[in-house]
């Protein structure tokens, strides 16, 4: 009797990881954003990753600013941010928070800056000067973004009136009590942006895997490429990527180790 | 309850067991960022020859606009440049990166040039700051008048590097404009620079057509009263008549081995596509229909051919197949599309479709899914043409008013710009292969 | 005297049958052949006198001749089409009815007829539309009696509008199939 019991709930645990893992491997796991300002946790409370945290603290500090999963440009700095004067007025189009039910998670766009141009009608000549005011302005959005962010947390934490303003720092499917994000949902946000790929780089659908072993201190200790997709310029910068993601920007709750999927699902426009 | 007890706390250690043994899964499947952020730094004078900041310049102006037609890249400020940047330093070790990993840049480009003795020597890296790799570096030897040469050369180059496949900068882009008042054949770069005037006919030059493997050009030309077609050697200047049949011999296109060349013959007395040998001698006739046939256009393998006809009442694409003959219809949208142009690297095809009087660039697949819209708005837009690699598409844009002007976009139809100077109205652009 | 005038006028006339059968495919032997003739004629005026009656005389075939050709030359009205037809419209039609009769009154007058569309649609299936208009309109004058002979076509396409304005009004008169006196 014992015995059928603890066969039984020890297949219980190994059957509910197997697939569960392979399931997150074909469809990506979590969709949503994740604001790199939060607390990596072990234990994250019910709550959204994109969410600022709440209470004034040393870093960027705002009232909860819903990030739902379409994916806007990515908010937080570069590794090593350019030590620039911030200028601190305007907001930033992208980081602009789009409302949306976290649930059906639709598919994110590709960055709007060099894909669909199409949509809108307006001239040509029209279309040209956007495109090199917006090159422009996109150089110096970078260099500003670090202090815009801060000046535009603090803005919107007056501003926001999106139902979910109020959500709480968390996971989705957090069912812990730290306000906090999840070690993978932060690697993950993490890594992506440190990816530079041009889809005019692009050439069939490639797909890579890395191993990534970092310690407790966030610090990249080793990796491997577990599978490499045969497109050099793919995998060039995913190796990359790798070497900007050396040092984390916070501790992790403890040593892991992450096996990365990277591919261009949500990238390439071709259906 | 004991059991219970004691096989929950056994799940709980497996669980954790588990979760260290198994590496946490994760996939990205986009990049956060789209595009390369490059920093491109002046040219500095290297060796003896001493400061030509001329040549510098116009480097930097050619090269920077091929890079950014490409769309891959996110220029960095050359503004924020620190000190590296003057620093002529070529070899890996002399190279601060860190200085450019500051500036957010991923990739770099340095180089030097000098001038002795009338000859131009310009020498150029590209790193990957991130790596501190040297991807490709390149010496290049020839006139001081080769400058744009060069870095057209070097931008092929850089894009071989970041994406497997050369750019197509160092190539030509053939014409025709009325700059005379007649309709002639030029040649220019693909950045519109120095036009050139081919011939000299005085009457109406149509539908240039490079040889992929010779430096040679085929258009119809009304020279001697009938729109015949022509073949022309471009650095001997030699020309020849290739097909004068009566009635109309227009829109010829070499095969994409150059043997045989399609075109739309009338001689008895209805458009129809042939090929033709190089020798201007009928090999056979494709279509047989008492409908227009014109426009062919080749698949990248040359067994395909796309024209247009009106055989279903608007003007449409088509496609037959060379061997079979067996026609199938490839557009169904629209009322009138013309001037397809397959694209040399396979997957799709260009046209350009008549709506409300105005043309725009479309493309859809061989397969006749997937069709897009490229460009929008007023001018029209006509005679889409791939570049060799297929990345770009030149086209003719009557926006403005002032006639048509020769156009170039990406494949995806951003990018768009003007090459051709106004006032000429020209038309009827092709891109020349790999010279 | 009668009888030279007689001889003389014969000579016109095979002259103007030269000129009416001409093949055009020889133009050069043609002329070769008129001047030939012109020689001959000189050779043979032997006297002033006589000169004046048979030169009236012979003037005035010619003269009907020529007031012919100059009257088709002149006379000849292109027609016009709907955008992107080489059907005939009835005004085409009954323009063609004309021309067709100054056409068979000056039967040595040959004509090229010039196909030509707006400048709305692509410049090579403009060509074979072009083409389309002129060989309909050939067709249609041969059916209204002028020998198929003295016709040759050729398409211009939209390359070369009588009206270069960008509205209506330009299109409708660049749709056009229009004739041109060979020389």
């Amino acid at each position: 009797m014992l015995l059928v019991s603890l066969l039984l709930h020890l297949l219980l645990p190994i059957l509910s990881y197997i697939p569960f893992f392979s399931q997150q491997a074909l469809e990506k796991p979590p969709v949503y954003r994740v604001n790199l300002v939060n607390k990596i946790v072990k234990n994250p409370q019910a709550g959204r990753p994109e969410a600022a945290p709440v209470k004034k603290k040393p870093v960027v500090k705002s009232k909860p600013k819903p990030k739902p999963a379409v994916k806007p440009k990515p908010i937080p700095p570069k590794p090593k941010p350019v030590p620039v004067k911030p200028k601190p007025k305007p907001i930033p189009p992208k980081p602009k928070p789009e409302p949306a039910k976290p649930k059906p998670i639709p598919k994110p766009e590709p960055k709007p800056a060099v894909s669909k141009v199409q949509e809108n009608t307006l001239q040509q000549r029209l279309q040209q000067m956007r495109a090199t005011q917006e090159r422009k302005a996109s150089e110096q959005a970078r260099k500003d973004r670090i202090a815009t962010l801060k000046a535009a947390a603090l803005a919107e934490s007056s501003k926001i009136k999106s139902p979910i303003t109020a959500a709480p720092v968390g996971m989705v499917d957090g069912k812990g009590d730290e306000a906090g994000v999840s070690a993978i949902a932060f690697v993950q946000e993490f890594i992506q942006q440190q990816w530079n790929f041009s889809k005019y780089q692009a050439s069939g659908n490639p797909e890579a895997e890395a191993k990534l072993f970092y310690n407790a201190e966030g610090t990249l200790l080793h990796y491997k490429f577990i599978k490499k997709s045969g497109n050099s310029a793919f995998d060039e910068s995913l190796t990359r990527a790798i070497a900007k993601s050396k040092q984390l920007p916070q501790p992790l709750p403890e040593s892991m180790e992450f096996h990365i999927f990277f591919n261009l699902k949500d990238m390439l426009d071709r259906p | 309850m004991k059991y219970f007890k004691a096989s929950f706390f056994i799940i709980m250690t497996l669980y954790l067991l588990c979760s260290t043994a198994f590496a946490a899964r994760i996939e990205i499947s986009a990049p956060g960022e789209q595009t390369i952020p490059l920093a491109l730094t002046r040219l500095l004078p290297m060796g003896v020859g001493g400061a030509h900041p001329a040549v510098a310049t116009e480097f930097q102006q050619v090269l920077l606009g091929d890079l950014e037609l490409s769309g891959l890249f996110d220029m960095t400020n050359p503004a924020s440049f620190l000190s590296d940047a003057g620093k002529l330093g070529l070899r890996r070790t002399e190279i601060d990166f860190y200085q450019w990993r500051m500036l957010g840049s991923e990739a770099l480009i340095k180089g030097g040039y000098s001038i002795t003795a009338g000859k131009l020597t310009i020498e150029l890296r590209l790193f990957d700051v991130i790596t501190q790799r040297l991807l490709t570096g390149r010496r290049y030897v020839g006139k001081v008048t080769d400058v744009r040469k060069i870095a057209h050369t070097f931008a092929d180059q850089i894009l071989k590097s970041l994406t497997g496949e050369k750019g197509p900068f160092s190539t030509k882009i053939a014409y025709i404009s009325k700059r005379t008042g007649h309709k002639e054949l030029y040649l220019m770069d693909v950045d519109g620079y120095k036009p050139i005037r081919m011939t000299n006919h005085r009457s109406i030059v149509l539908n240039p057509d490079f040889s992929p493997t010779r430096k040679e050009l085929i258009f119809t030309s009304y020279k001697k009263g009938n729109p015949d077609l022509y073949r022309k050697e471009i650095y001997t200047g030699q020309e020849s008549r290739l097909s004068l049949k009566s009635g109309l011999n227009i829109g010829g296109r070499y095969s994409p081995d150059g043997r045989e060349i399609a075109l739309t013959l009338s001689k008895d007395k209805n458009s129809e596509i042939y090929l033709l040998g190089t020798d201007g001698t009928i090999h056979r006739r494709l279509t047989n229909h008492y409908s227009i046939d014109v426009d062919p256009s080749w698949s990248p393998k040359g067994n395909k051919i796309a024209f247009v006809s009106d055989r279903r009442g608007n003007p449409n694409i088509f496609i037959v197949d060379i061997h079979s003959r067996e026609v199938t219809r490839l557009t169904f949208e629209g009322k009138y599309n013309a001037t397809p142009a397959w694209n040399p690297k396979g997957g799709r095809i260009a046209y350009s479709r008549m709506d409300d009087g105005i043309f725009n660039i479309f493309t859809i697949r061989e397969n006749g899914t997937d069709e897009r819209q490229l460009t929008f708005g007023s001018g029209n837009k006509e005679h889409p043409r791939w570049s060799p690699d297929g990345r770009f598409l030149i086209y003719s844009n009557d926006l403005g008013g002032n006639g048509k002007s020769i156009w170039i976009m990406r494949a995806d139809g951003t990018g768009a710009k003007r090459i051709s100077a106004h006032g000429g109205n020209d038309s009827h652009p092709a891109w020349s292969h790999r010279w | 005297m009668l009888k030279s005038t007689i001889a003389r006028l014969a000579v016109m006339l095979f002259v103007l049958t030269l000129l009416a059968a001409g093949c055009a495919k020889k133009p050069a032997t043609e002329e070769a052949a008129v001047t030939e003739q012109s020689t001959q004629m000189e050779q043979q005026q032997p006297a002033g006198v006589e000169e004046q009656a048979v030169t009236d005389t012979g003037y005035d075939a010619a003269a009907v001749a020529r007031k012919a050709e100059r009257d088709a030359a002149k006379g000849l009205e292109p027609i016009h089409f709907d955008f992107d037809q080489y059907v005939l419209t009835e005004t085409a039609k009954s323009t063609l009815v004309n021309n067709a009769g100054l056409l068979r009154a000056a039967p040595a007058v040959k004509i090229l007829i010039e196909g030509h569309c707006d400048e709305r649609g692509s410049d090579e299936y403009n060509l074979a539309l072009g083409e389309k208009r002129a060989l309909a309109t050939k067709n249609y004058l041969v059916s209204l009696g002028v020998v198929v002979e003295r016709m040759s076509t050729i398409s211009y396409g939209e390359e070369m509008p009588i009206d270069p304005a960008h509205n209506k009004a330009a299109w409708t008169k660049n749709r056009r199939a229009n004739f041109k006196v060979k020389r």
